[in-house]
Formats: structure tokens, sequence, C-alpha cells
């Protein structure tokens, strides 16, 4: 990124206070950022190994029940014509807007 | 405009409108610095530089993934959301004839805690539910039920392409996951020839606002038409998703309100409610009950872990014993294993967390070189945990801040020496 003029403007006020910083601290902010991430994702594995008292979907008793052969809202099972209908989807190709506006110059990355 | 724990938002509750016409997530020219972190953390080039001074915009919602990752790195507190029900769901819930259904994800639980000033990551389930309660909800259903669901479905969609590859009319593999919205609408505006290897599953919360609307309003015998159903994500994405035109399989609107984590901890604030004195309560059944499984679901790496505790059950006739398989486990960038099954053989996976990492994945898909059967994308680095909804810690905005203003010091002094 190029600075510009008003990012000056604002820099030079800014630097008198923060001069001191060092320069790692981009390092930093990532390192801080993925803690802080890492910190999200061991709560979930413990509460998984320890709070959850079923660890499989197939196992969750409201599952069975749902896919009951006989008295189950989705009787005919995983991916069956029921599940079709509610549960799956279709996509659709967005790359025409993208497209046009390349066209007019816009630069994505992709 | 609403601030909403550090975030600004429009209150506006959108309804029949073209969601790819929306800035779910913008920039204050007022308040941007013109610093480009934003910029650093897009994948698709979507925020830019707008003029010579450098302030920054959401170009045009077509090349805008709605991830919110340039809000949540924006030290300036310059980027707001486009959109927000939070008003309308308080209406709903005072009307004595709307039967108001909450449908909390995943990683909502593992990051609300913390506008209450609890540590980063504390589990609050029970009292995310027994705060659902109080605000007025009258169904506490989950979306970790629909994630176990998901799980069912996809898993036996991945075992179902596994088992037809030689066949005529096999669909491809790998065979993505498809319950991230950032990363379904990145692939079908980037990788449309790749759509088919996208698995037909709906994301876990557009299988439970159709389930909702018709087994939960026959279970508990109410009518489907008054039924409003709040999504309740970690992800600003879920808003573009939950308006999606085709999410209308259950005859009604599937999802008729979507927010984030910070909007929930605004709307239990706004309550007066006391969240931290809560005791601890559980999901109403039918549609609320869940596993180990579905709450992994928060983390990169967890849909796959979770698929594997099905697909290894299935596709080996015999038990698992233990449910952790760590190798898929991700923190950041892409990771790869092999996973052996007995009676079946190797099955190869992929997980990638960040959509330029995704992007590595899908040009060797598009190449014809890759090895895998299963592929997870997250758009958010580390999964749903860091997804652009969850609350902005305030020493990491900090830290942001710090860098960003060391960052600049440098170019300014580098500047200086060679003019
Ligand atoms: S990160 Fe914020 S302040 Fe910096 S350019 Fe982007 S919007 Fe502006
Ligand atoms: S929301 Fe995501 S895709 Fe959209 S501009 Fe921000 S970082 Fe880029």
């Amino acid at each position: 990124m190029k600075l510009n003029r008003r990012g000056f403007i604002k820099v030079c006020g800014m630097m008198a206070g923060y001069a001191v910083l060092g320069a790692n601290l981009t390092r930093e902010a990532v390192a801080a950022t993925m803690d802080f991430v890492g910190l999200r994702q061991k709560s979930v594995y413990d509460a998984d190994a320890h709070i959850y008292k079923v660890r499989k979907s197939q196992d969750n008793p409201m599952v069975k029940k749902l896919y009951d052969h006989k008295e189950g809202f989705l009787h005919d099972g995983p991916c069956g014509h029921m599940s079709h209908h509610l549960l799956h989807t279709h996509y659709v190709d967005r790359s025409a807007r993208v497209k046009v506006l390349k066209e007019k110059g816009y630069k994505f990355n992709l | 405009m609403k601030q909403i724990e550090g975030v600004m938002a429009q209150t506006n509750a959108p309804k029949g409108v073209d969601p790819d016409n929306l800035f779910f997530v913008q920039v204050d020219p007022t308040k941007c610095e013109a610093c480009g972190t934003c910029e650093e953390h897009c994948a698709t080039g979507a925020i830019q530089a707008i003029n010579e001074e450098g302030i920054h915009q959401v170009v045009d919602p077509a090349a805008c993934m709605n991830c919110g990752q340039c809000l949540v790195n924006c030290p300036y507190d310059a980027i707001y959301e486009g959109v927000s029900y939070v008003d309308e769901i308080f209406e709903k819930l005072k009307d004595p004839n709307t039967i108001v259904v909450s449908m909390p994800a995943p990683a909502v639980r593992y990051g609300l805690g913390e506008c209450f000033g609890k540590a980063t990551g504390t589990y609050v389930g029970g009292q995310m539910h027994a705060a659902l309660r109080q605000l007025g909800f009258n169904y506490i259903w989950d979306n970790e039920f629909a994630a176990d669901v998901t799980i069912m479905e996809e898993g036996t969609e991945l075992i179902q392409r596994v088992k037809e590859q030689g066949q005529k009319d096999a669909r491809p593999l790998p065979q993505f996951t498809s319950c991230c919205p950032g990363w379904i609408k990145f692939a079908e505006t980037f990788y449309p020839d790749l759509l088919p290897n996208l698995s037909s599953c709906k994301s876990p919360i557009g299988m439970l606002g159709p389930l909702a609307k018709t087994y939960g309003a026959e279970e508990t015998h109410t009518p489907a038409q008054k039924i409003y159903t709040v999504s309740i994500m970690p992800c600003i994405a879920k808003k573009y998703e939950g308006m999606r035109p085709e999410m209308a399989d259950s005859g009604f609107r599937d999802i008729d309100a979507t927010i984030d984590t910070r909007e929930l901890a605004y709307m239990i604030k706004t309550a007066g409610i006391d969240f931290n004195s809560l005791p601890s309560q559980g999901p109403d059944p039918i549609l609320g009950d869940s596993t180990g499984a579905a709450t992994i679901f928060g983390n990169s790496g967890g849909v796959m872990e979770a698929a594997l505790r099905l697909a290894y059950e299935v596709l080996s006739g015999e038990k698992l014993n233990n449910p952790d398989i760590k190798v898929v486990r991700t923190h950041e960038g892409i990771n790869t294993a092999d996973v052996k099954v007995p009676h079946f053989g190797t099955v190869k996976v992929a997980v990638a967390s960040g959509l330029k990492n995704a992007a590595k994945l899908c040009d060797e898909v598009r190449a014809g070189k890759s090895p895998y059967h299963f592929i997870e994308i997250m758009t958010c680095p580390g999964g749903c945990v860091n997804g652009g909804g969850q609350p902005v810690d305030p020493d990491i905005r900090a830290s942001l801040f710090r860098s960003t203003v060391a960052q600049i010091n440098k170019r300014f002094r580098a500047r200086r020496v060679g003019a």
C-alpha cells in the first residue's frame, strides 16, 4: 500500500506518541490474534471431551428419533427423499458480476 | 446506527430484497485512517482504496464474501455492519401471536461470555440457553442439533460419492464441506466450475430453519406460519445466507432473522439480564440436544473430525473407541491427513482455514491434481470461533492499533531516508 497525504498527516500526529514502539509489533499482533483463537479452540475441545456426554452425531438420541425407520420424520434416512427436499440445496454461478466489474477496470485478487 | 459491542450497525431488517445488492459490511469514510489493514485481511480484494487519500470502501457487494474479517481487524473501528435485525426481534419477542425460536450456533457459546467479562473462550452454553429463555424465546432450539443432522447427511453423501466412483454420472471427488457461507459464496463467485464438488447439504442453520417450521411445528402443535426463527451466529455472512431466496423449503421463509454473537450480547444487556448470575440450563428437546461432534463445528477441522467419527464407523463396521481424531485439528493454514479406516483403506482429507488457503486447494482440484476425498473449508482463521460476528477483544484491537502505527512509522521513516 502506498502512503498518501491524508495518511501522512494523521501519522505525523501519532508518531510523537508511538515512535518509541518497535517494528516487531506486526508479528506480535498476529500472534496475539492467533493466541486468542487458540484459547477459544481449546475451550471447544475441552467441552467436547468433558461436557458433552455423547460424542458422536449418530449416537444423539434426538437424531435417532428423527431418522427412526418407522416413526421418524426423516424415516427414509439421511439423503432420503424428505432430506433432499428440506436439507439439501443447489448452488448458483455468481461469477458474472465480478467479470463485469473487472471489465470496467476494477482489480480483485482472483 | 447503533453501537453494538464496539461495532456500529445499521438496524434495519431488510425484507424481500436481493441480498446480492446489500453491503453487509462497509467503511465509514469519516473514521477510516487509510491504514490499509483491512485490505491485507481480505482474500478477494473487495475492500480497497477509492481515492488519492487512501480512504477504503467495499467497492461492490459482488466481490465481498461478507466474512467481516476486515471489520474485526480494523484498528480504527471504522467498519460497520449494514444489516441488523435486533430491533425487529425485540418486537417479535413482545408479540403474543408470534412463536419465536432461538437457533444459536456452536461457536456463539465460546465467545458470548467475553462480552460479560469472562476469560477468552469460556464455555457459557448453559447460561446462553437460560438467557434466551429470559429474553422470551418460546423454544430454545439449538443449531448444534442441526450440526449433528448435517453430519448424518454430509457423511452419508461422502460415503455415497466414494462408493459411486467409476460409475457413470458419479458425483466428483473431493467433496467440499458446505457449512461456511463465506466459502460458499466464494466458490460460487470464483470457482463456479467446482460447484459439483460442493456437498449438496445445506449448512446446519440452513437445515434447522426448515426443520423448525415442519418437524418442530408438528411436534409442538404450533402453526408454522406463527413461527419466527432467529439464527444466532458468530458470523456476518450467515445474514446473507439466511436471506438467500431458495431458503424457503418449509413453505415459508426458513430463517426469519439472523444476528451475531455481539448482537445477542447487546440484546441480553438491553433487556437488563444479569448474565453472570444465570443458572446453567439445557435447550428444549426435539431440536435442542447435541453432541461433542456438533460443538466442534466451531473450530477449523471440527466438521471434518465430526464427519470422520461417522464415516469411520459406517465404512469399517466397527466402533470408534476413541472419538478424538486430533490429526485434522487446524489452528491456521492448510492441514492434510491420511486417516486409516479398517476394512476400507485410507481416507485422504484436507482442512483449510482462510480463503487464500482455500484458493490453493481449489486450484489443485481445478488442475485435476487433488488427491483428497474430503476437504473442509472455513473462511475465518481457526474457524467460526474467530468469526466476523464474534466479540472484538479490546486488547487485540489495541495490539492491532499498535502494530498498524508501527508499520506506518516504518514506511514513513523509509520514505524520509529515501527522499
Ligand atoms: S483497516 Fe479501517 S482504518 Fe484501515 S483502511 Fe481499512 S477501514 Fe480504513
Ligand atoms: S467482509 Fe470479507 S470479503 Fe468482504 S471486504 Fe471484508 S474481508 Fe473482504
